[in-house]
Formats: structure tokens, sequence, C-alpha cells
């Protein structure tokens, strides 16, 4: 799209001169170029057009079967066209001249080149001529200096003149010419300054009349467009109408189509309906005679019922009767009853009085009582004070007495012993053995044997293991006494561990960590202790109960592994016989010390303990309850011992001892007779000597006197007196 | 109020439509006369002049207050209007605009006037109407779309333009541009100055009949003529993206002076270093300003590596070679899309080396040598270029004495260039066997949009044949650009045929 192509620069005058036209150039046109112009754009609409068909068909190939909508394409895409054509064209229009004055310009920087590059040459050669004159002219200078000849110098100083002059001419042509040039110049300039206004006025015309037409086209095209649209919208308008005619009408046809279709259909549908009632009303007819049949029958079943009900009803009616009958007679026997409860209420009633009456004095009396039991209790307690009070003073008293008897029956029998010792010894000449019985020994009254409680004997019991087991010696009588009679130290010592061992549950676990830091043994004990507290074993009995019941478990086991509770009842015979072995114990004492040789406890499993243990507390509680009567027993019991000791102080002295004191009392009498006589007669001589003695001194008294001496004859001469 | 020419015409449809339809005319009506002729004829007149006698005519007289938003003058005007009125009034002395509720605040900004000084409305008011306001007051031609459609960046781009305009450098106080710059900071993005006045010389110059010669005077008087250093504003402006400047002045009419347009190196090495300090810039345009091939030298090596640079512009002015062998440097170093180098003297080598740059170049869109002289050596170096290059969208070789040769590769560039849309080859010596070959190029070309061959001896056969070729292309753009998705199937499958047939 280049129309323009050929414009020149005068062209572009000619142009600003056109009345602008109103749809771009036209045809009409008086200027040739410009109806050139308008041809081209002819022709490139129409090639445009053709190519847009082309186009056109490629693009919306369905469109082309609806005419009406490509109408106002088709006019929206003519005047896009031709508004653009008209805005290149207008756009090339005004660039023209820019163009134009750039081609100037370039012609004239080649113009200006050529110019410079002329007048450089020019120069040039201009310089060249000068330095040749001017070489000239200094050359005659030296010529001339050379000249002698005042004339020839004037002359030749002329010519030089004339050189110079002539020079300095050239050079001033130059000049000028230069500044010619540069005033041409300054013209050109002014020149173009004017020019490039013009053109700037020429622009700015040219845009003025682009932006007229351009605006004026555009609202042609509008206007065009907006027509084709109406036209359009006419048409669209016009034809929808048809169309809506149309398919109006087909719908009215159809309708009634449809409506006869209906009338037909509801004919038909009316035959059939027909056709079913009469169906229906045959079918009816059949089922009522059928089921009229069907209510003869039910009604003569009816009738059947309605006898056999008449039956029941008199059944029941006289039933009814009966009924009646009965309940009057229950009425009465009602009201018979009733008053019966009356009377038995008011019974009661009194009964309920005359009850609280006696609750309350039995109440009184209940408190009167407890109040008197209570003063008895209280009484009863300061008795018991009392008992024990006097019990002890008696007990105090009753060793007191006894010591004093016991000691004047051991002096009596030491005497007897002396007595006896003596006869043997002095009078029968035998030697003596002094008789060893325990009652010699006692001090005290017998029957004071305390019972020790469990954990005293414990206490003894590991001390004394320990002591046996330190010094392995033999053991102490005394401690022997303690311990029964079936079970050695060692085993019961066993058996105890074990039961400490294994029954670790019984104690409380915060004495446990409290017993860590003991002694082995005091643990055991403090253990121990706590393990009895638990099982309620208190007194050395139990314990020996405990131990021996071990014991006879593991001796019932071993042979035939009974079961534990059968040890139960075992348990008490053995206590019995604990009881009586105690009771037999004073008596038979020594004797029985080796009567079984206790199992050794090893062969008790460690896992029995428990079984053991639960076994034992299972028959413990029976014997718990007797305990307090046993107590009382043993208090009686001590007299019976007290009447057998003293017996036995009595019998100190058996019988054949007393026979031969007997003899030897006669002897000894007879004895004792002669030795009387003997004793007497021995007396008697005694005393004669004594007479004897004393005449003597007398005599010698009388015979010493100053009597005799004054007597003639003393007396002393008379007799010879034997001297001593 | 402003409307007073207005009224007149006004007030006869308002009377007849009886409804408020247009209240300023209503206003300005009621302000100038009685508002009786603009109320309906239902209205009685005792509405005004013995309003409060009865209830009935009291309501009466409200259904007119409804319908007359003027009416009300003859009571006392609201505590709120006499608020505002007063808030303008005394605006310059205390500004209080945010503080009030929205519809207050338009009305204060409505009768602001616009003579305020901008220290108080600069940062405060937003208001486009005030702005455009202010604008329509200061200049009678307003184009504000040339602005980013924002009156106020328009009344402040313009207010500095007009500044730096008339800056006389040593006579006019710098702060008057630096007390303006933490105003404007925020609003401008683009100073647009075409004239730099130069300093004011007292003595006149007793060598004023020389100045035709210029060159060795300029140099030596150059710390004299030094122009305004806008390194200081530049540097404030957060937002500028765009320098467009000429270093000369205007309507110097008869008093011209070779003096009055210089760029001295003093200038220009203060330019360099304010656009490589400047990192929003995006346009830059130094014309007419007689920038040398070593001025361009320096301004170019400002521009290296600049990180936002899109445009560059440095048409008419003198740079040759060595400057365009600069700009070809500075293709390759930064992110340039447009390059004008118009109405220069590049010639064949700066051409080459441009060419060379082009040849890989993948951000360059436009390239405008217009009226320089690269000739065929430049013109084929550049066609070879361009068989590599798939960025370069516009190229304008107007005037550069092309010739046949040049035209030869052209046409083989445009069989095989699918990214080209505008060629310019007007004003060169084509002839018409390399129009006949243009158009050859031409015939297997789908892409380009313009060709313009004027004036450059092209037979008019050819040129009209490339005309009609151009057309197709620009149809067959339209209809890419209409609906891509129906188009692209089958100028794609057409795209690979073309160029082998």
């Amino acid at each position: 799209m280049n129309p323009p192509g050929s414009l020149g620069v005068l062209e572009e005058k000619e142009e600003e001169h056109l009345s602008t036209p109103i749809l771009g150039p036209s045809i009409h046109s008086d200027n040739p170029q410009e109806r050139i112009q308008a041809r081209r754009l002819r022709i490139a609409a129409r090639l445009e057009a053709r190519r847009r068909e082309a186009l056109g068909e490629y693009l919306d190939g369905k469109k082309e079967s609806e005419e009406d909508q490509s109408k106002s394409y088709k006019q929206k895409e003519e005047s896009r066209l031709k508004l653009a054509k008209l805005l290149l064209c207008g756009a090339e229009f005004v660039t023209n001249i820019q163009v134009a004055t750039d081609i100037r310009e370039i012609h004239r920087r080649v113009e200006e080149e050529e110019i410079k590059r002329q007048r450089l040459e020019k120069l040039e050669n201009e310089v060249k001529t000068s330095q040749d004159k001017f070489d000239e002219i200094t050359a005659k200078w030296e010529e001339g200096k050379q000249k002698r000849i005042p004339q020839d110098l004037w002359d030749m100083l002329n010519t030089q003149q004339v050189h110079c002059a002539g020079l300095i001419e050239d050079k001033n042509k130059l000049i000028s010419e230069l500044q010619q040039e540069l005033k041409t110049k300054d013209d050109q300039y002014v020149k173009d300054l004017k020019k490039q206004s013009d053109d700037t006025c020429l622009l700015l015309e040219r845009m003025e009349e682009q932006v007229k037409n351009v605006m004026k086209s555009f609202r042609q095209e509008l206007h065009n467009i907006e027509k084709a649209f109406e036209v359009e919208r006419q048409e669209l308008l016009t034809s929808n109408k048809k169309k809506w005619e149309r398919a109006l009408q087909a719908h009215n046809s159809k309708e009634l189509e449809y409506l006869m279709n209906r009338i037909r259909k509801v004919e038909d549908y009316e035959k059939q309906l027909n056709k079913q009632r009469i169906l229906d009303c045959e079918e009816y007819n059949m089922i009522k005679i059928k089921l009229e049949q069907d209510v003869q029958i039910l009604e003569q079943q009816l009738q059947q019922m309605k006898a056999t009900y008449q039956l029941n009803q008199e059944k029941l009616e006289y039933n009814f009767q009966v009924l009646k009958k009965r309940d009057e007679e229950s009425t009465v026997i009602k009201s018979q009853q009733k008053r019966k409860i009356n009377r038995l209420h008011d019974i009661l009633n009194n009964l309920r009085s005359k009850y609280t009456k006696q609750i309350k004095q039995f109440q009184e009396e209940n408190q009167s009582l407890t109040s008197d039991y209570k003063r008895l209790v209280v009484q009863f307690k300061e008795l018991q004070k009392a008992m024990r009070h006097f019990a002890l003073i008696d007990e105090e008293k009753f060793r007191e007495i006894w010591l004093m008897n016991e000691e004047e029956a051991k002096d009596l029998i030491s005497r007897a012993f002396d007595v006896d010792r003596i006869i043997h010894t002095h009078h029968l000449g035998l030697p003596w053995t002094a008789p060893d019985f325990w009652f010699l020994k006692n001090v005290g009254p017998i029957s004071q044997q305390q019972q020790k409680s469990a954990t005293q004997i414990l206490e003894e019991l590991l001390m004394q293991t320990e002591e046996e087991e330190t010094e392995a010696a033999a053991s102490e009588p005394e401690s022997y006494l303690d311990l029964p009679k079936q079970v050695s130290a060692k085993t019961t010592r066993k058996i105890l561990m074990l039961l400490c061992d294994e029954s670790g549950f019984l104690i409380e676990s915060k004495l446990l960590s409290l017993l860590l830091p003991l002694e082995k043994s005091e643990c055991y004990l403090l253990r121990l202790d706590a393990i009895f507290s638990a099982l309620g074993i208190e007194s050395e009995d139990d314990l020996y109960k405990l131990v021996n019941f071990f014991l006879k478990y593991q001796a019932h086991h071993s042979p035939s592994s009974q079961e534990p509770t059968s040890l139960i009842s075992a348990l008490e015979p053995a206590e019995q016989i604990d009881r009586e072995g105690e009771e037999e114990e004073s008596l038979v004492e020594g004797e029985t010390e080796e009567k079984e040789t206790p199992p050794s406890p090893r062969l008790i499993h460690p896992n029995d303990v428990l079984k053991i243990l639960e076994a034992f507390v299972m028959g413990l509680k029976k014997p718990r309850d007797f305990q307090a009567p046993v107590k009382l027993l043993k208090d009686v019991r001590n007299n019976s011992k007290d009447s057998e000791y003293w017996k036995a102080l009595t019998t100190v002295i058996p019988d054949s001892t007393q026979n031969l004191w007997d003899a030897l009392y006669m002897a000894l009498e007879k004895y004792h007779l002669v030795l009387t006589q003997r004793a007497k007669l021995l007396m008697e001589n005694n005393s004669l000597e004594q007479q004897n003695t004393e005449l003597q001194m007398l005599l010698q008294q009388y015979l010493g006197s100053k009597i005799n001496s004054e007597l003639q004859v003393p007396p002393t001469q008379v007799f010879q007196v034997p001297t001593k | 109020m402003q409307e007073t020419i207005t009224t007149p015409t006004m007030s006869a449809p308002s009377r007849s439509s009886v409804s408020t339809q247009d209240r300023s005319s209503a206003t300005g009506h009621a302000s100038s006369t009685d508002p009786q002729p603009s109320k309906p004829s239902v209205a009685p007149p005792p509405g005004k002049s013995k309003g409060p006698n009865s209830g009935a005519s009291v309501r009466r007289m409200r259904r007119i207050i409804a319908e007359d938003a003027e009416w009300s003058l003859a009571i006392v005007p609201l505590l709120r209007e006499l608020c505002i009125q007063h808030i303008v009034k005394n605006f310059q002395n205390n500004p209080i605009l945010k503080q009030l509720p929205p519809e207050d605040q338009q009305k204060v900004l409505n009768h602001l006037s616009p003579d305020l000084p901008l220290a108080v409305t600069a940062n405060l008011i937003d208001d486009e109407g005030y702005w455009s306001r202010c604008c329509m007051q200061r200049w009678p031609v307003c184009y504000v779309a040339k602005y980013g459609g924002s009156w106020k960046r328009m009344f402040f781009e313009r207010h500095l333009e007009n500044l730096l305009k008339y800056f006389i450098p040593g006579t006019t106080d710098p702060a008057v541009i630096l007390d303006l710059l933490p105003l404007c900071r925020n609003y401008v993005r683009r100073i647009h100055v075409d004239q730099f006045l130069p300093p004011v010389q007292l003595l006149p110059r007793p060598r004023s009949g020389e100045q035709s010669d210029s060159g060795s005077e300029g140099e030596m008087e150059e710390p004299a003529m030094d122009h305004y250093q806008l390194g200081d504003l530049v540097a404030g402006l957060s937002h500028l993206e765009e320098l467009d400047l000429v270093y000369g002045v205007k309507d110097c009419g008869m008093n011209f002076e070779w003096n009055l347009f210089l760029f001295t190196y003093h200038d220009c090495h203060s330019l360099a270093a304010t656009i490589k300090a400047c990192h929003t810039l995006k346009i830059f345009r130094l014309t007419r300003s007689k920038v040398d091939d070593d001025k361009a030298r320096i301004l170019i090596r400002g521009l290296l590596d600049h990180p936002a640079l899109e445009e560059l512009d440095l048409s008419h002015n003198l740079i040759g070679d060595r400057g365009g062998r600069a700009a070809a440097k500075l293709l390759s170093h930064s992110r340039l899309r447009v390059l004008n180098l118009a109405n220069n003297q590049v010639r064949a080598p700066g051409a080459q080396s441009l060419a060379h740059a082009l040849a890989h170049n993948t951000n360059l869109i436009s390239l405008n040598l217009r009226l320089n002289c690269i000739e065929d050596e430049g013109g084929q170096a550049l066609a070879h270029a361009l068989q590599t290059n798939k960025c370069l969208t516009t190229l304008h070789l107007g005037g550069n004495e092309l010739s046949e040769p040049t035209a030869t590769l052209l046409s083989q560039v445009l069989a095989i260039n699918t990214t080209l849309t505008s060629i310019n080859l007007s004003c060169n010596h084509i002839g018409l066997d390399g129009g006949k070959q243009l158009l050859e190029g031409m015939s297997d070309n789908r892409t380009l949009l313009e060709f313009d061959l004027r004036l450059s001896d092209v037979s008019q056969e050819s040129e009209y044949l490339i005309g009609q070729a151009l057309c197709a292309n620009r149809e067959a753009a339209r209809q890419r650009a209409l609906n891509p998705s129906h188009f692209m199937s089958p100028i794609t499958a057409k795209g690979p045929e073309n160029p082998v047939g």
C-alpha cells in the first residue's frame, strides 16, 4: 500500500492546495495524481475484498449461508479497511514532508560536501600558487640584495611591490569570495529557516486537515456502520418475525393435529370403557350371587351359634345364681371375721399397752440392775484388787511360812542326818552316805514356777544355742529344764529360723527396713517376735506347741504324707499330751529326756512351712478358748504338790534306818543304864573323894590352927596325913 | 459559582423539570438571584416571605427544601458548612484535611484555591480534582495522558520543568529548585527540559563577529559556560524514570550565538555521573545538544551496565564512528531496548560495529539510524547481523546513501527474518533492481507490516506490489491479534513452508 510513492517534493505543494476530499481521494478529482491514487485505492479495495472473500470463506465457511449476518460484518470490514487506508495515507501524506526534507538534507549534504571539497581544492591551489609567488618574491629579495645599483634596486623593489600587491589582491579576492559564499550561506540559512517554517506550517496544516478528514470519515463510517446495523436489524427483525409466524403456524397446525388425535383417542377410550363396564357388570353379578350364597351359609351358622349361645347363657345364669349365694355366705362370714378381727384388735391394743408398760418397767429394772451391776463390777474390781493384794500378801506369808517350816524341817532333817551319820559312823561303824533328794535343795514353794513369755524363751534359746555353738560344751542342766523333752534346742532353733525365713510376709515392711542395720541374732529375734505376734503366739506353751506341731507334721508326713487337715485333729491330743507331760514333768523328769530322737528339721521342706503354719493357726483357735479354765486349775494344783512335798520331807529317813534306830535305841538304852549306874557309882566315888578331901582339908586346918600349937600334943603328929 | 455563564441556559430546564437535576446550576442561580424562580409552581410564594405561618405551610416548605437544595440560604447556614468555609479560608495556616470525614474532605478540596503554597499542599492533597484545577489555571493546554493520567504528577513535572527552563546559573538561587525537591520527589517521574540557559555574560563580547567557528573559542570559555547541574535534583527524585534534555536555548531569534548552544565537557561529565547514579532511569534522551564522539563516549561509559535503562536517544547530535562504536558496546552491556542515533554522523565503521553488536543482541527492539551516512558497507553489515538477530522489530535506515547491494542482502533477510515488523529505507538510492529484489524478498515474508521505500528510486510497480504484501501481512497480524487461538495454526503451518518455497 504505497500509492503516493512517486510523490515528489513539488507534489506536496499541489496537494496542500487541494480541498480535502471527504472520503480520501476521489476519482472525479481535478488532480490527476489524486485520480490515480483513487483508482489505486479502488483496485486495492477490490483486491482486498476478493482476498477477504477468500479469507472469509476460509474463516467462516458456515457463515456464508447467513447473508444477513455478513452484511454488517461486510460494512464493518469495509469501513475498517477504508479507515485504515485513510490513516495510512494520511500518515504517509504527513510524513512525506519529513521524507522530503530528509532527502533535501541529504542532497544538501552531498552538495555541501562537494562544495567543501571544491573549496578545499581551490584553497589548496591558491595556497600553492601564492606559495610559488611568495617563493618567487623571496627569491627576488636575494637577487635584490646583490644589486648595487639603486635604480635597479628601485625597479626591483617596485616590481616586488607589484608582486606583493598582486599576492595580497589574490588573497583578498579569495577572502571576498569566501565572504561572498558566507553571505550566500547566510541567505541560504535564512531561506532555510523560512522554508522550515513553511514546512512546519504545511505540516501543521496537513495534520489538521488529516485530523478533520479522519474525523469526518470516521463519523461517516460510523454512520454507515450504524445504518448497516440498522438495516440488518430490520432485516433480522422481519426475518425473525416471519420465522416466528411460520413457527406459530406450524405450532397451530400441530396443535390442531394434536387436538384431533386427542379426540380420536378419547373416543377410543370411551369405547374401551363401555366394553370394560359390561364386563365388569357381569363379573359383578357373578360375585354377587356367590356372595349371597355365602351369606346364607353364614346365616345358618349364625343360627347355630345363637343356639349354643342360648345354652351357654342359661348355664352361666345358673352358675351366677350359685355364685351369688356363695357370695352372700361369704359376706356373712366376712362380717363375722371382721368382728373377730375387731375383738382381736382390742386385745392386741391391750396387750400392746401392757407390753409397753412392761417394757418401761423392765427398762427401769434393767437400769437399776445395770447400775447394780456397775456397782457390783466396781465392787468386784475392788475386791479383786483386794484379792490380788491379799493374794500377794498371802503368797508372801505363805512363802515365809513355807520357808520357815522348810528351814525347820531342814534343820530337823539335818539333825536327823547328823544323828544318822553319828549312828552309822560312831555306833555302827558303817560308812554313811548322805541321801540326795531334790526337795532337799528346794527353797521356797515349788508351785511358784512362772510362765515365761514366748519371746523370753526365744531369747534364751537363741542365746543358749549361740553359746552352745561357740563353746560346744555340755549343755547346762538349767537351760534344759526349760525346753520340752522331745525337742532339743538345736532343732527348735532350726525350726524357728526356718519359720523366720519363710514367713517374712507377716512382718511389716517398715520393721524390715529398721532391722537391716541390726545384728543377726537380734534381727532374728525381732523378726520372730513380729511373726509370733502376727500368729497369735504368746506364751511359751504356744511356742512349744508350734515346734511340736512342726515335728509332728514332719513325722506324719514323712511316712504317709497326710493332709494338714488331719493334723489339726492330731494337734489336740498332742496338746493334751503336752499338758500331761508337763504335769508329769516334775515327777518323771530326767527319765523322759531321751524318749524320742527328734527328727532332723532339715526334712521339713521350706515350701511346707506355710501349709504347716496355716494348719497351725487353724488349730490354735480352738485351744485358745480353754485357756482361762486351765489357768485356774494351775492354782489349785499347787496345794497337792505341797502335801507331797511335805510328805516327802517326812519320809527323809527310811523305815529301815528307823528300825535300825529303834534297835539301836534299845541297845543304847541298856547301855545307857549301865552307864548311868556306872555314872552313879562314879558320882558316889567322886563324892566320897570329895568328902575325903574335905575332911583332909579340915584336918589340915585343924592341924594348922594355933590352938594346936597351944595344945601339948598337936593332932598332926597323931596321924600321918597322906601327902599328895 | 464558577458556572455563572451556564446558569442562564441551565435555569430554564431546571425550572421545567421540577427536580434538582443539577445542583451546581441551582447554586449558581440561587446565589446570583433569589431562589423563587427555580422553585416549582407547586410551591406557593409565601414559602420564603412568611414561612412559619402554619404547620401545613411549613410542611409544604419542607417539601420544597427537599427539592431545592439552596432554598435554605435564608436560614442560618449549617455549622458544618461554616466550619468548612473557615477551614478553606485558613488552609494555608492550618491545613486540616485528613481528620475530616470523606464528604467534607471533598467539599474542602472543591473550594481550595489553586494558589496555595506548594509546601502546604504537595504532600497533603492527593485529590486529582484539585491538581487538575491547579494545572488548568497555569497552563492552557494540558494533556494528562502523557503523564500517566495523573494531574498531580503533571503539575509537579511541569512546574519543575519551568523552573529548570528558566534557571540561570550564577544568578538564580539553586535553593529555588532544591526547596521544591522534598515536595515533588514522590511525584516526578520524568524531567523533560528543552532548554538550558547559559550563565549571563555581563560584558559584551568583543569578538562576537567571529562566532562562526566557535569550536576553538568554546573550549576556552567552557568553565564559564556550564549549565545547571542536575546531579542533586536527580539524586533526590526517587521515582525518576525519564530524562529528556536539550542543551540549547529556545527562541533566541536574531540574538543567535553559537555560545548559547554549548554542551560543555563539565556538563557532560556531571550528566554522566548523574545518570549513572540514577538507578531508576529507564529513558534517557539527549538531543540537539552537539554531543560529539568524546562526549558521547563519556555519557555511554556512564550508562554501561545500567540496571534499568531501556531507551537511549542521542538523535540530532554530532556523533561519529567512535560514538557509534561506544553505542555498540553499550548494546552488549545493558538491556537497552530502543536506540536512536538519528541525524548523526555515523559512517560505515560505526555501523559495522553496531551491526556486530546487533548480531547477538537479544534486547534491542528498535534501532534508528536515520540521516546518517552508513552507506552500503554499513548497510550490508547490518543486513548480515539481521540474519542472526531474533529480536529487532523496527529498523530505520532512511537517508543513508544505501543502494542495490544492501537491498539484495536485505531481501534475503526479509525471507528469513520473522521478527522485523517495520523497516524504513526511504531517501536512499535503492534503484529499480534493488526494488525488484526487495519485492522478491517481501513475497516470502509474513511478518513485516511497514516498509517505507519513498523517494528511493524504486519502480512504482514493485513499490505497489510490496504495498500489497504489507497489506496482507497487516491483515494477518490483525486476525492473529483478534483471536490468536484460531489463527495461530494456519500461520505457523504456513510459516515453515514459505521460506523453503
